[in-house]
């Protein structure tokens, strides 16, 4: 089943991942508060 | 990854941080090491966080296990790996080789937009990021020295993390480069 979620980039604009797969998305995970 | 970005576009992957922080403290983030991609902020990991299984469930502080993963254009999860704790983060080479194997074509990457920026309390200070990376890496090898009859898991292990940190001394003149 395809993925698909909206949350907010940094500049705090919605990020949709939909929107941005004409390329392959390599999400990378961090605990944060780094 | 950012000193790779260009591995990951040339085989039709941008690179995008995610984590529970703020959309500030991620401004934070990509400010203190100039990072050529976006960091997305999912607070309270409902959205991409615990629905593609990230979600530290032993920590307290509502956070995203380190991982990645890899989505390919069809929406589909082609690649994904977790790490056992924040010591434990997967290596670019099998990340870009995963990539590979989706066969996709060269892409490009605009640099992300900054918005607020706001640290965590507990961030550390780009200057304060060498120390630590070189006393991680001689507290591991004294570790290593000291247990290395313990077993071969454990030897492998601190190989591995001694690798990870090289790998991150190695960056930071890149870092330096990009924050002139």
């Amino acid at each position: 089943m395809a993925t698909d979620f909206t949350v907010v980039d940094n500049a705090g604009e919605p990020w949709t991942l939909s929107d941005h797969l004409d390329a392959a998305a390599v999400i990378t995970f961090h605990r944060g508060d780094f | 990854m950012a000193q790779r970005q260009d591995e990951f576009l040339s085989r039709g992957g941008r690179v995008f941080g995610l984590s529970a922080d703020t959309a500030p403290m991620n401004t934070a983030i990509v400010e203190k090491l100039s990072l050529p991609f976006p960091v997305l902020s999912d607070p309270d990991r409902s959205e991409a966080i615990t629905p593609l299984g990230f979600a530290d469930e032993k920590d307290p502080r509502q956070i995203s296990r380190p991982g990645t993963v890899i989505i390919d254009t069809n929406g589909e999860v082609a690649f994904s790996t977790t790490g056992r704790d924040y010591a434990d983060r997967p290596n670019e080479d099998t990340l870009l080789e995963a990539l590979e194997g989706l066969g996709l074509p060269a892409t490009t990457q605009t640099p992300p937009e900054l918005g607020e920026s706001q640290p965590g309390e507990k961030a550390m200070a780009y200057e304060g990021l060498p120390h630590y990376f070189r006393g991680a890496k001689f507290a591991v090898m004294a570790l290593r020295g000291r247990h290395r009859d313990l077993s071969e898991e454990f030897t492998d292990d601190t190989k591995r993390y001694l690798q990870m940190v090289e790998r991150y001394l190695e960056a930071l003149p890149a870092v330096e480069e990009r924050r002139t």
